[in-house]
């Protein structure tokens, strides 16, 4: 063993070191050159006695490595590992990169998924509407086709909904990626859903990150996530949650199936429940985001660019996956920025500039649409005139959950009335 | 030649059993062949799991065997008195005051905590119970009881064996009776690498070696930690003679 080589070398070196220094003290006078060499190996004996641990962490106040308790609080919490867990920074690094080589090795990138109107949707019993009543009735013919996707939690007072093909999400997915759960619920409900997304704890194990694993309030942070930043794809129906992450962020579609989530988000109209309706399997959300996942990760292991995985990035396959959308389009807004905002900065513009539009202030020959709320304006007319693409910002958002430039003509501007 | 030792120290104390001059019970023939079958293996967690304990004197017998037992492996077992005020509401007094003293110590005091002892195992035995005082304003007494139990405490530089419980990119997580133990990678032979997959795991580049969930791992304690309700230990499998004992699936 390598461990025992090192001891025989040392243990050898000290001797050879100790039959030195009784040579010395019997009195010979040695030349320069030698005792300058006998302080060398003293020195070496020195720092091999005292072989500090570097603490690389510590569970419940005891180091992992050396067993010394320690009060400390430096590092991360890695609450979800297990509740006392804390991490020095270079252990994470390390842990980091080793992981990694593993993961290329079988061909694996990081996924991280939200819960909450992403991959399902949950209310509380008692927000379900008479409408929505049906759900509750085990007698009920809709049942059949829910079997599977709803489930009801009497001792957490809640029902979840599952959204359409997540199984088969799930079960894809987990060939070409290493899953986590973040969500930004307690840890009691992130382990309920993850129970029923995955009853063989198969596809996350113990990777379930919940609130109070996080290090920033109402912030998620791939900080406690043991992965390298470069190799995670972000899941998630928020934008804000992830400031610090926005590269490795995909925006999701929000899963409202229960009337309380729709009424929580402002919307008037009746919920999926409540039409006995629901998302599309084959073409829903989840469907198309797979695709875009197994693109990523086609181009991340793109053999053709050679074997060396390691120094490659997912957010830059990422960010040339958005940018073939809407290639070829040039924008120019009209009535859609407050008039006094820098237009460069508006959320819309940059998200078009993301999804590989160019965008511009002034119409010209080269402008192929134009984003309106309204049909009288300057630009709108402009656009009548010269046939080019009239479309209200639907069309923009619509591009963007669903990875690809839908008919121009399913996003007319509407008629705006003028009150006064 | 300890082994030798063992064995014949081990079927010493059987015929003491018998020297009494009484016939041979039932519980004793099956302690006496169940002795027989776990001399070879000997290893005190394991015939704890397996042994068929009927009785409070069998548990005695064994915990004779455990003494003994630890004196060639490792300090794990103790068998020490403590003391205890036990508090007893008057509508238990009566004939069987004593049962009722005896069996509310044993609910109170088996399977919990204590920093400075360990893990309360059982109790053996009750040494004395003492006078009885009746508290002013309430009308409950107060006994002070002394009893004999046997406590699990794991010391640092111990060895003992455990069952794997959970494997991950850092380490992997084992339990021996009530305590956990946490053995980091740093811990682990360099020779042995992390498999991810459904069933997560650690194995040698040549496959012969895998610690696995619900493997039996012999490790060195090197650090614990004891609150209320339970023992947190780290431990490492890096020394010689440490690692996997058996794979799950083979019979031990």
């Amino acid at each position: 063993m390598r461990k025992s080589d090192d001891d025989d070398e040392t243990s050898s070196l000290i001797e050879r070191t100790k039959r030195r220094k009784i040579s010395v003290l019997d009195g010979t006078e040695e030349p320069n050159g030698s005792t300058s060499h006998i302080d060398q190996i003293e020195v070496f004996e020195a720092s091999v006695k005292e072989d500090i641990c570097t603490h690389p962490g510590f569970i419940g106040g005891m180091c992992i490595k050396c067993g010394e308790k320690m009060d400390n609080q430096s590092g991360v919490a890695f609450g979800y590992i297990h509740k006392d867990l804390r991490l020095a920074n270079d252990e994470i690094s390390r842990l980091r990169d080793r992981d990694l080589k593993n993961l290329l090795r079988h061909k694996k990138l990081y996924l991280v998924l939200d819960l909450d109107h992403t991959l399902l949707n949950s209310t509380r019993m008692s927000d379900i509407t008479q409408d929505e009543g049906y759900l509750m009735n085990p007698d009920d013919p809709m049942q059949d086709a829910l079997k599977g996707n709803l489930f009801k939690l009497p001792f957490m007072n809640m029902v979840t909904k599952l959204r359409p093909f997540v199984h088969t999400f799930l079960k894809e997915a987990s060939n070409l990626f290493e899953m986590y759960i973040y969500t930004m619920g307690e840890r009691a409900y992130a382990l309920e859903m993850a129970n029923l997304l995955d009853p063989g704890r198969v596809y996350f194990d113990s990777r379930i990150i919940a609130q109070g694993d996080c290090t920033q309030r109402h912030q998620k942070g791939l900080d406690v996530v043991l992965g390298q930043e470069s190799a995670v794809l972000i899941l998630d129906d928020t934008e804000q949650v992830w400031t610090k992450h926005k590269d490795n962020l995909i925006s999701m579609e929000r899963y409202h199936f229960f009337a309380s989530s729709c009424k929580q988000f402002g919307y008037k109209s009746k919920s999926l429940s409540e039409m006995r309706s629901d998302e599309s399997d084959t073409d829903g959300a989840l469907a198309t985001v797979l695709k875009v996942l197994k693109q990523v990760h086609s181009m991340f292991f793109d053999l053709e660019l050679g074997e060396n995985f390691a120094g490659r990035d997912a957010r830059q396959m990422l960010r040339a996956v958005r940018s073939e959308v809407l290639k070829g389009c040039k924008i120019v807004f009209s009535r859609v920025f407050p008039s006094k905002f820098q237009a460069e900065n508006h959320q819309l513009w940059m998200l078009a500039e993301r999804l590989g539009a160019t965008c511009s202030t002034e119409v010209d020959s080269s402008v192929t649409h134009v984003i309106s709320t309204d049909m009288g304006t300057e630009k709108s007319r402009w656009a009548i005139q010269e046939n080019k693409f009239l479309v209200e910002p639907r069309w923009l958002e619509a591009a963007n959950f669903l990875w690809q430039r839908m008919p121009e003509e399913r996003f007319p501007v509407k008629e705006v009335k003028v009150n006064h | 030649m300890k082994e030798i030792q063992r064995r014949s120290i081990a079927m010493e104390m059987e015929e003491n059993n018998d020297g009494d001059g009484r016939e041979r019970t039932k519980s004793q023939s099956n302690r006496s062949s169940a002795l027989k079958r776990f001399l070879p293996e000997f290893s005190a967690f394991q015939f704890l799991r397996e042994s068929k304990i009927q009785s409070l004197s069998d548990f005695q017998f064994w915990l004779k065997i455990i003494r003994f037992k630890d004196a060639v492996l490792g300090k794990m077992f103790f068998h020490i008195v403590l003391e205890r005020n036990m508090q007893l509401h008057p509508r238990h007094f009566g004939r069987d005051l004593r049962e009722k003293l005896v069996s509310k110590l044993m609910k109170d005091v088996e399977g919990t905590c204590s920093g400075r002892h360990g893990f309360v195992v059982a109790i053996t035995g009750i040494e004395n119970v003492g006078k009885g005082l009746i508290r002013d304003g309430t009308g409950f007494v107060t006994f002070p009881v002394k009893y004999q139990c046997v406590v699990f405490r794991p010391f640092k530089g111990e060895i003992l064996e455990a069952v794997v419980s959970m494997v991950n990119k850092m380490g992997f997580f084992a339990e021996a009776g009530p305590v956990q133990i946490f053995v980091s990678n740093h811990l682990i032979p360099d020779d042995m690498e992390f498999q991810s997959g459904d069933m997560p795991n650690y194995t040698t580049s040549d496959g012969s070696v895998k610690i696995q969930k619900d493997s039996e791992v012999r490790l060195k304690i090197i650090g614990t930690r004891v609150d209320a309700t339970e023992i947190f230990c780290i431990g490492t499998i890096k020394d010689d003679f440490l690692g996997v004992i058996s794979d799950p699936g083979t019979t031990s």
